[in-house]
């Protein structure tokens, strides 16, 4: 076994989000290492080669691995250490209070101490299964991302001729894809009555290049024994429930499925983190503090993020917190819970840390298209509003942000994210 | 048991089914022609005609709209059998005919498995419970309660000897609502019939106290015991591991297609991969074993079809309960089931299921979500359960007989064919037993011809290699001192290495296409169905092989993964519109 390592901060996850943690903790002057299970640093966006990337953080359009490359050059100069092609088996925290990490790699067994941790795990896609797709059982059915994988790392092609069910971004960007590797796509298909991706998205993926974008339908049956040989198309009513008679074969040979993140929170449930039942992702305060003492989450694993710039921006937040943890003197929380109100999805962080004087940066989504205006509103139990800001249209498949200034919580019981319907009229006017 | 006159037996049958029905005897077994209007009549009419004491039913009924099955061959051509000698042949590479050949490795005598598909375990026996049942719900006095309970005493030490896991949780049949517990003695007595190993009267609060989770319905429960657990397709791999080292040859990729009979003996066997001979012949063919009897003239019987569907649930649901447990009640009775339940993996997944259902199709894997809805009812014996922990279901097709017992014995028409058929469930639990009384028949039949003597070599053992996983730390860090690919995990999930898919794939019998890894390792069996190893595993089956990473399968051929490389691919698109 090789020797232990004791550093302030492990960050488990070398995509954007742990990149930019370990530049915080660094930058915060903690002695930080980042373990990666992949054989390069860059998370999901080393598979994201087209662009659209770190317009907020780096003030240009970039590539996802441009982007990447970009964290990761900055966290290597501020000193971050890497140890890649690395597996945390297990995470524990002993009785001095350091977690204690068992990393397995091709070097050896080596157990990391920390005194913070800051879990970076990005998420893992829903599969067929569960998105409870029935028929047969061949080939060539894919999750978008290891088609994106496929495609963009291997150089392989998954078909010829594929149908992709879910309107999710990535689903969207592998119709462009594949249609410029010369792929018959044969149309994108949703379940809902409005696309799971960014309207951006469905302009550029899908209107330029000419393919249909079928709302309200979905896959109810595979065919093929040992490859795809077809789908059949149903139409779904306003419960999502397939109409009997509206089903359509699709000759095909390849299914994609863009059906849905899930936040990669193994280590956190192992830790005794507790999640949050709406973002599959742990629960936590302004400074990315879980309800763990010392252990800290970003980017994905917190919440899907549409956007690789805010996610930078949580893991800077939590690498600079999990080096004040380590650091400082233990300090006791003031958590005032953050809830978010009826029309909406959620809202993160779920708790004001009242003894910490940071702003708070909040994200939430609408749980329903209120195209015709909306008026979201934070406001304290006690103070009443503290910020309001009028949207010409919220859609569930938008992350809002909105930044409440540093100030004073004492005395609050809760703080609100409410959310109100508005006429048109009233913003233009 | 008594056999009813033809004429007899015609009459009760057109009153039921109708006058169309040409019920025959055909050397002693009861032959059904005609036409009946569903496939649920025609299965009806066999379980019906298998009452009156025939040496099996074969069950020749036409239902409108429904086309026999013709067996697909695979799409292999080559001459690597013509011409050979075995002196014995077993068809088929499910459980049965690898425990089989396991158990005749013991003899001096050359043994050839043939399996139609790429790998070992594709069919009934990878698509299961993976439960040794404790031989208390088969029907008392049939094959099914004896052979049950024999292979649950041999499975344990075979495990062993093995090297796979085996474990014992014990099963519960929970009692729901106060007057279910009625059924206790009646329950006692017919697990004093079957010779199990072990009951206990559970009270509720005992339940409760050993399931904290259980449905807080609940009044107290009948536990066996000896209900165990393993991992199916290890078990049958592990079995033909075990046989290869002993000198038994496996034949992937091979369909026996006819036979030819002179004098009353199975003279030839012809395949895709050339004809040859055999002294003995085994028919170990699960879903098609009606099939292969006939090809010697010896369709003495009919199988039927019965789908069964599962749920796996999510590895971190293991922890929720420690038995197998099912509640009868929560489902309407069924005569021809178990009714099912849960299930508990080796690895610590939970199992819901099985289902079953009479459909035509023997190799039909299709779910549909009516069959999901009727798991689902699974899920709330414990309250923990819910349909967001499915990672994924199965189906799988228990080949049935229409008495609903195993077929195992010696042909009465061709002296040199034993058969092995109807092997429905609890033919995983009882393949031990059942294989040592088929290599009693083959050796009997063979000592006709050569003298059998033992084998001076057998090794029981077979070797394994370590499973990283479960390695005590120190341990681990050896084993990737001496190789860094175990260091190199490439299964989030499961946590499996590079060395350990290398591993898997440097065997006796090794089989490159991503499922058989699968199977092998579990690399691909966890949370994220494979989205992040697939790549993986496919690079590293290409160089070990030295194939073409696009040119590895999924299950076989024509299961490809790939359609090839994106620059060609667009090349030939451009080409193919200018
Ligand atoms: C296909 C796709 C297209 C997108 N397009 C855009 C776009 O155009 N513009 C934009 O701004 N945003 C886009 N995004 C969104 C955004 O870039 C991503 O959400 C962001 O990359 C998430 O970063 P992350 O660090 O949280 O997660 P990831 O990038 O997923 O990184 C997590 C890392 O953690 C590692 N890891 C996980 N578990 C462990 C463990 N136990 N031990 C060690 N390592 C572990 C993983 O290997 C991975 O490298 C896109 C996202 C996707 C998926
Ligand atoms: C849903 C379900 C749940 C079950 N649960 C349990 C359980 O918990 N416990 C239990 O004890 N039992 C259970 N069973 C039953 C058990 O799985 C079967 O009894 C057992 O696997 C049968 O094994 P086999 O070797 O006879 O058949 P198979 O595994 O089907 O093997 C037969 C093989 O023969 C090959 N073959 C057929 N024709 C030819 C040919 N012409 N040439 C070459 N090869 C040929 C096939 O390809 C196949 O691989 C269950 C069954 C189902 C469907």
């Amino acid at each position: 076994m090789t020797a232990d390592l004791t550093m302030d901060v492990v960050v488990l996850g070398g995509g954007p989000a742990g990149l930019a943690a370990a530049s915080g903790a660094r930058a915060a002057g903690a002695s930080t290492l980042v373990v990666e299970r992949e054989e390069r640093l860059g998370g999901i966006l080393k598979q994201c080669v087209h662009d659209g990337f770190g317009l907020l953080r780096f003030k240009e359009r970039l590539s996802g691995p441009e982007y990447a490359l970009r964290e990761a050059a900055r966290a290597m100069a501020a000193g971050a250490q890497m140890l890649l092609e690395a597996f945390v088996t297990r995470a524990e925290r002993g009785a001095d209070g350091r977690f204690s990490l068992d990393c397995v790699s091709r070097e050896g067994v080596r157990r990391v101490k920390a005194k913070a941790l800051v879990l970076a795990t990005g998420c893992r896609e829903r599969t067929d299964r569960q998105a409870f797709i029935h028929g047969d059982r061949p080939a060539g059915i894919f999750t978008a991302g290891l088609a994106q994988y496929l495609v963009n790392v291997q150089g392989l092609l998954p078909g010829k001729r594929a149908v992709i069910l879910g309107s999710g971004d990535i689903g969207l960007i592998m119709a462009r894809r594949l249609v410029l590797e010369g792929v018959e796509v044969e149309g994108v298909y949703e379940i809902k009555g409005e696309p799971s991706g960014l309207t951006r998205n469905v302009h550029q993926c899908l209107e330029n290049y000419g393919i249909a974008l079928s709302l309200c339908s979905t896959v109810s049956e595979v065919r093929g024994r040992r490859r795809v040989e077809g789908v059949t198309i149903a139409r779904t009513d306003a419960r999502q429930r397939m109409v009997a008679g509206s089903e359509q074969a699709i000759a095909c040979d390849t299914l994609i499925l863009s059906v849905g993140l899930i936040p990669e929170n193994e280590l956190a449930l192992s830790l005794g983190v507790p999640l949050d039942s709406a973002t599959k992702g742990p629960r936590l305060d302004q400074n990315m503090h879980t309800l763990v003492d010392g252990v800290f989450a970003c980017g994905n694993a917190v919440q899907v993020s549409d956007l690789a710039d805010y996610v930078s921006e949580s893991g800077e937040i939590a690498g600079r917190a999990a080096a004040a943890f380590a650091l400082g003197p233990l300090r006791e929380r003031v958590l005032v819970p953050l809830k978010a109100g009826p029309g909406l999805l959620y809202a993160v962080p779920q708790f004001v840390d009242a003894a910490s004087p940071t702003p708070v940066v909040t994200y939430f989504r609408s749980n329903s298209s209120l195209l015709e205006g909306a008026r979201v509103t934070i406001r304290g139990s006690a103070c009443g509003a503290i910020l309001s800001r009028a949207y010409l249209a919220l859609r569930p498949p938008e992350m809002e942000r909105l930044v409440v200034p540093e100030r004073d919580y004492t005395g609050e019981s809760s703080i609100f994210v409410e959310l109100e319907r508005e006429e048109r009229e009233a913003i233009h006017g | 048991m008594l056999v009813i006159p033809i004429a007899k037996a015609t009459k009760k049958l057109r009153e039921r089914f109708g006058a169309s029905l040409e019920p025959r005897d055909d050397r002693g077994s009861l032959l059904l022609e005609g036409t009946v209007p569903s496939w649920d009549a025609k299965i009806e009419a066999g379980w019906a005609a298998a009452r009156f004491g025939y040496h099996g039913v074969v069950n020749d009924l036409m239902v409108p709209g429904v086309c026999d099955e013709a067996l697909e061959q695979p799409p292999l051509r080559d001459g690597a059998l013509e011409g050979a000698y075995f002196d014995v042949a077993i068809v088929g590479g499910g459980v049965i005919g690898a425990a089989l050949a396991r158990e005749l490795a013991r003899w001096e005598l050359s043994v050839l498995v043939l399996e139609k598909e790429y790998d070992l375990a594709v069919h009934t026996s990878g698509r299961n419970d993976g439960m040794i049942h404790d031989g208390f719900a088969a029907s008392p006095g049939t094959k099914k309660a004896a052979y049950n309970v024999r292979g649950n005493r041999l499975w344990e030490p075979l495990c062993r000897e093995l090297g796979i896991e085996f474990k014992r949780p014990g099963s519960l049949v929970i009692f729901r609502g106060r007057t279910s517990a009625i059924a206790y003695p009646l329950m006692v007595a017919r697990a004093k019939e079957n010779a199990v190993d072990g009951w206990e009267y559970w009270s509720r609060a005992r339940l409760r106290a050993e399931e904290p989770n259980v449905h807080p319905d609940q009044h107290g429960a009948f536990f066996l015991p000896s209900a165990g657990v393993l991992s199916p397709y290890k078990a049958t791999i592990a079995l033909a591991e075990n046989a290869a080292a002993n000198g038994v040859r496996f034949s992937f990729d091979t369909c026996l297609l006819s036979m030819g009979v002179e004098g009353g003996r199975v003279a030839s066997l012809r395949t895709n991969r050339g004809e040859f001979r055999a002294g003995v012949v085994v028919n170990a063919a699960g879903n098609w074993a009606d099939v292969v009897a006939g090809m010697a003239g010896d369709r003495f019987f009919s199988l039927h079809q019965r789908c069964g569907t599962e749920l796996i649930l999510d590895i971190n649901t293991g922890a929720t309960q420690r038995h197998i447990m099912s509640m009868p009640s929560l489902l309407q009775v069924r005569s021809k089931t178990k009714g099912g339940g849960l299930v508990l993996t080796p690895e610590g997944n939970v199992l819901a299921g099985p289902t079953a259902r009479e459909r035509p199709g023997r190799e039909d894997y299709s779910t549909s979500a009516a069959e999901l809805r009727e798991l689902e009812r699974h899920l709330k014996i414990n309250t923990k359960l819910s349909l967001s922990q499915v990672i994924s279901y199965f189906a799988g097709v228990r080949p049935c007989s229409y008495e609903e017992d195993f077929i195992i014995e010696k042909s009465r028409r061709v002296a040199n064919l034993v058969h092995a058929a109807g092997i429905q469930s609890p033919g995983l639990a009882s393949a031990p037993a059942i294989a040592a009384d088929l290599a009693a028949m083959v050796v009997d039949i063979a000592a006709g011809f050569k003298a059998v003597r033992l084998r001076a070599r057998w090794m029981p053992h077979r070797g394994t290699k370590p499973e990283l996983r479960r390695l005590p730390l120190e341990e681990r860090a050896q084993a990737i001192a001496r190789d860094g690919s175990y260091g190199r995990i490439v299964c989030r999930c499961e946590e499996v290495s590079e060395g350990e898919v290398r591993d898997s794939l440097r065997t006796l019998l090794p089989v490159y296409s991503l499922d058989a890894v699968k199977r092998r390792t579990r690399a691909g069996m966890g949370r994220c169905h494979g989205a992040f190893c697939t790549p993986r595993v496919m690079e590293i089956i290409a160089s070990e092989t030295g194939m073409e990473p696009c040119a590895v399968s999924k299950k076989g051929p024509g299961s490809y993964l790939c359609a090839g490389k994106t620059k060609e691919h667009k090349a030939q698109a451009a080409e193919a519109r200018s």
